[in-house]
């Protein structure tokens, strides 16, 4: 069998494995109590372990930091064992894990602040990846135990053992990017429409209540208020939620699944989980009828400008 | 009754009394407080039916049940964002009309997309459903252990 095919067939095995869903809700509930606790700074502070600061998901660019020094520590603990690494190796390949699981702890609680918001299969392998993670947590916690005791061989075995897990692991937590898209930009992004097209009556807008609209398949939502209207794209970055079913709160747009908040004049999500922004459209109002047009942030070579379409 | 009618009036009882926390003026601080409690204990309630009773029974017949999982988060942080406001702020009804629109939101879901799709278990069952939904709704109403731990969910949201 393929490396390909075992891990294949490991993931298909892990997203049908329905058991998981039984333990998957307490801990969500005992993520979500712990948040809770935090008062008023639950939502800043999921926010920033979202990432929404950062533009993209925090988490996969914090794992960077265990995997990086796991793998310094298993070189030095390797020039260590065969001696060919002098007396800095020992003290060196003790730091490396020390900064390794430092670093696993903060990424266990990014991991578990994304993870709350995953559905079905997703959610399954989010729970493995994370049992797997805390598995080599431990052996590597227990190693750094042992390398204070100097029992440099024990110790070594534990944080190899540690590393093929690790590995294994993010495996899964690749699948869960690039598979099932989590934290991957679900909003519909296309250049069109390049000229106002009409997409509803003005008629049917009322104040500060969202409409749902089409546009050649895309979905769109308007949101009116006073004299202007905003239009921005219907499909939360986050899962694709249906924004059309949002509703506002202080006047920005709030996706109905898990609550990501965006300025609907620049799209920019306020609150997560969501860390990228909504497309945006230029909306005007002609003889009655609402009218969009992509609002083209850079010029593309067959963009329609402003003057073009002004002089039309 | 049908399970899906008892869970309906129960969203009705909910919205009834998000509509009339809604409507209420800051100098009416003591009946907010009453109402404000009253939502807590039926919100409670009635996630812990749909948890324990409906939900494991729909599985198969449903694709809605991680949105409906991830609506009773939002509604939950909403409630307690709500616990958290005091009664005279002015903020308090701009957060009781968002934790109206997520409830609406929710039980628009479930009694338009869920809710028909739980009729292909079959009269008997939703029925016999709908028995076992009132008894646990009425024993949890009842329930001393429910009412401790209403209370100290209140306690700790106010606190925090």
């Amino acid at each position: 069998m393929t490396v390909r095919a075992v891990f294949e067939r490991v993931l298909r095995a892990v997203e049908r494995w329905e058991v998981l869903d039984a333990p998957s809700y307490p801990v969500e509930h005992g993520v979500s109590l712990t948040f809770l606790l935090t008062g008023r700074y639950a939502r800043p502070l999921q926010d920033v372990l979202h990432g929404v600061w950062l533009g993209h998901p925090l988490h996969p660019a914090l794992v960077t930091v265990p995997i990086g020094s796991w793998t310094t520590a298993l070189v030095l603990d390797v020039l260590d064992a065969t001696g060919r690494g002098g007396a800095g190796a020992r003290p060196a390949a003790r730091t490396a894990v020390r900064v390794g699981v430092a670093g696993a702890v903060a990424s266990a609680a990014t991991g578990l602040t994304d993870w709350q918001h995953a559905h079905d299969q997703a959610r399954r392998v989010g729970l493995v990846h994370a049992g797997l993670n805390s598995g080599a947590l431990a052996l590597y916690t227990w190693s750094l135990a042992d390398r204070a005791r100097g029992r440099a061989a024990r110790a070594r075995v534990t944080a190899a053992t540690g590393y093929a897990i690790t590995l294994g692991s993010a495996w899964l937590g690749g699948a869960l990017t690039y598979r099932h898209g989590m934290g991957t930009d679900h909003a519909a992004r296309s250049y069109e429409p390049r000229r106002f097209t009409d997409v509803a009556a003005a008629a049917d807008l009322r104040d500060g209540d969202p409409l749902p609209v089409d546009v050649d398949g895309m979905p769109v939502v308007l949101v009116a208020s006073g004299d202007t209207v905003h239009a921005v794209g219907g499909r939360c970055p986050h899962q694709a939620g249906p924004l059309g079913e949002g509703w506002l709160h202080r006047g920005e747009l709030v996706c109905p699944w898990h609550g990501s908040r965006f300025d609907l004049a620049t799209g920019e999500p306020t609150q997560g989980p969501s860390t990228a922004p909504l497309p945006c459209f230029d909306a005007r109002i002609r003889d009655g009828r609402v009218e969009v047009r992509r609002r083209a942030d850079w010029r593309t070579p067959t963009a329609v400008t402003a003057i073009q379409e002004a002089s039309r | 009754m049908k399970a899906d009618e008892v869970l309906t009036a129960h969203h009705d009882v909910l919205r009834g009394l998000l509509r009339d926390l809604a409507e209420t003026t800051a100098d009416e601080l003591e009946r907010r407080e009453q109402l404000r409690d009253r939502l807590l204990r039926e919100l409670e309630i009635h996630t812990q039916i749909e948890d324990e009773l409906f939900y494991p029974a729909v599985v198969d017949v449903s694709p809605l049940l991680s949105l409906a999982h991830a609506e009773h988060r939002q509604i939950d942080d909403q409630l307690a964002t709500v616990m958290r406001t005091a009664p005279d702020d002015p903020e308090f009804v701009v957060e009781v009309r968002m934790l109206e629109k997520t409830l609406r939101h929710h039980t628009m879901e479930e009694e338009q997309r869920m809710f028909p799709q739980s009729h292909a278990l079959g009269a008997e069952r939703l029925e016999e459903l709908g028995r076992q939904l009132e008894d646990r709704q009425r024993e949890l109403t009842r329930s001393g252990g429910m009412r401790l731990m209403i209370r100290l969910k209140r306690a700790v949201l106010r606190l925090v």
